[in-house]
């Protein structure tokens, strides 16, 4: 198990290591001015610096902290939605036609709207961060939820239970692995919405400090946030994957 | 008494069941399902069937004959499109813990353990969590799987699954169990046995039981009478009652010969062409 494991992680490695490798070919050859692409040791030598600069942990906070704030407001909308819409015959008759009005649209394109009605602070963002990363979750989570097994809610509604209760005590946790899936989705975009949202109209925050890096062409300090963005992504990533292998114990395996 | 005469070859079932109160009564119930071309297709035709107190009555036919919807009515999981059931008395309007399913595929909650899902029932009808596992304990230790209660329901097998499913269900303790195609998913060996557990476990208890299957051999063994239907429309075409002495084993049933009139009658009703009648 944990062999497979580590060849897994090998094997994932390996690309990343090529696309390093390619870098820092490209930038010895000289192919690229050296002030557009600085090299690979430059980059992840400042990342290495900057993680111990309190400044720049505080950027990194506060895009860490909206994309939370974001996440978590859509896993709770995106879950609570799906699930009535896919239990409730009148709540799914007027959700999904809005779904599917909404779920295409850019969110992106809807920031400016956030901005003058929100401000430039956290609350736009992270509304955009909800709007994007909703509707992944939502349409997983009504799609599981309409697909749970009958005979499980019959053999709960059977033993006493109201309906209303067997939505909680078996459609959601027979949900859980379509909610994970869509969580999954919906952090990746999460993760490029905030990083999007500050490049667009920030103060701080790991999308701002890469406009600023640009405007003022540092291009070392422009690769730092975008390494650390990736990093977060990962490790977020990771851990979400520690947490369904933990919630999914009693599941048949995927794949 | 009534039991004792049920047990008694000589009485015939239609006296030994006669005088007893009915358990699940069906009058003149009808499904109709809308097929998605448009149209209707009626699956059950008008069914009238009234199960006594204590009585095991199997419900045997060929797939698509709606005996499982016709359990699922009784269940209240599935609306009749017309007539009724009563249980005890009372209309059926929705599920409810008199009427304990077990279903073919078992159906357990796979984010719980075996302990969990036997203690679901009694957790829900408002035990402490202590009392529940206690009473699945209980229940566990009855089917034989004590070993098993931190298992999830993935790592055991269908045998064993099942023995789970009618734990849990027996957790709540259903006046009626509706069994449908309960050992249909198990290997012949892990069937007999289940079978014989089965038997042994209503010998005690005399719950009512409705038994959906399309094996008949399994319907002569368990039952007191078969309910034995054809398809297109769905419906009852005989009702046999079986009288077989009890309690039963099977290595004495298998050469007696009243056993295998039982079982050669039943195929060839079986067998028959299905009579066409009018939708």
């Amino acid at each position: 198990m944990i062999r497979a494991w580590r060849s897994d992680a090998l094997v994932g490695i390996l690309p990343l290591a090529a696309l390093v490798a390619l870098w820092w070919g490209i930038v010895a050859a000289g192919l690229a001015p050296r002030a557009l692409l600085p090299s690979p040791v430059a980059v992840f030598g400042r990342t290495l610096a900057s993680v111990a600069d309190p400044a720049f942990l505080l950027h990194a906070w506060a895009t860490l902290s909206r994309l939370f704030a974001g996440f978590l407001v859509a896993l709770v909308l995106g879950v609570g939605l799906g699930l009535a819409g896919a239990t409730n015959r009148f709540v799914g008759g007027v959700l999904r036609p809005v779904v599917r009005i909404l779920a295409p649209v850019p969110k992106i394109a809807l920031y400016p709207a956030f901005v003058l009605s929100l401000g430039f602070g956290d609350a736009s963002k992270i509304v955009l961060v909800v709007a994007d990363a909703l509707f992944p979750i939502l349409l997983a989570t009504y799609q599981g939820a309409a697909r749970v097994e009958p005979k499980l809610v019959w053999s709960a509604l059977a033993a006493g239970t109201s309906r209303r209760a067997a939505v909680w005590t078996v459609v959601l946790p027979a949900t859980l692995p379509s909610i994970l899936t869509g969580s999954r989705i919906g952090l990746v975009v999460a993760c490029i919405v905030v990083f999007l949202a500050e490049m667009i109209t920030s103060t701080d925050g790991l999308g701002y400090l890469l406009v600023r890096a640009a405007r003022s062409f540092q291009t070392v300090e422009m690769f730092v946030p975008l390494i650390a963005i990736s990093a977060l992504g990962l490790a977020l990533n990771g851990a979400l994957a520690a947490l369904r292998r933990r919630l999914l114990a009693g599941f048949p395996n995927e794949d | 008494m009534a039991q004792a005469a049920l047990i008694d070859p000589s009485h015939p079932p239609e006296q030994s069941t006669a005088p007893r109160p009915a358990a699940v009564e069906i009058a003149g119930v009808t499904k109709t399902f809308q097929r998605r071309t448009g149209g209707t297709h009626l699956a059950l035709a008008p069914i009238d069937l009234a199960v006594a107190d204590g009585e095991f009555v199997s419900i045997l036919g060929p797939s698509g004959c709606g005996k499982s919807t016709l359990l699922y009515i009784v269940g209240g999981f599935v609306p009749p499109s017309t007539g009724a059931v009563t249980v005890g008395g009372r209309p059926v309007t929705g599920p409810g813990p008199d009427r304990g399913p077990v279903f073919q595929e078992f159906a357990l909650f796979p984010w719980k353990t075996v302990l969990g899902n036997v203690a679901y029932g009694p957790r829900q009808a408002g035990a402490s969590k202590a009392d529940a596992e206690t009473k699945a304990r209980g229940l566990l230790a009855r089917v034989g799987l004590s070993a098993y209660e931190t298992f999830y329901p993935k790592e055991l097998s269908g045998g064993m699954k099942q023995r789970v499913a009618i734990a849990r269900t027996l957790a709540y303790d259903p006046a009626i169990l509706l069994m449908d195609e309960p050992f249909g998913a198990l290997d012949a060996h892990t069937r007999l046995k289940l079978q014989n557990d089965l038997l042994a476990l209503w010998e005690r208890d005399r719950k009512t039981v409705l038994f959906v299957t399309h094996a008949v051999d399994e319907a002569v063994y368990l039952s007191d009478r078969i309910v034995v239907m054809s398809r297109q429309p769905g419906r009852i075409k005989e009702i046999v009652p079986v009288d077989l002495p009890r309690p039963r084993h099977r290595d004495e049933l298998l050469l007696d010969a009243r056993y295998q009139r039982y079982v050669i009658d039943i195929e060839r009703l079986i067998e028959d062409p299905p009579e066409e009648a009018g939708a």
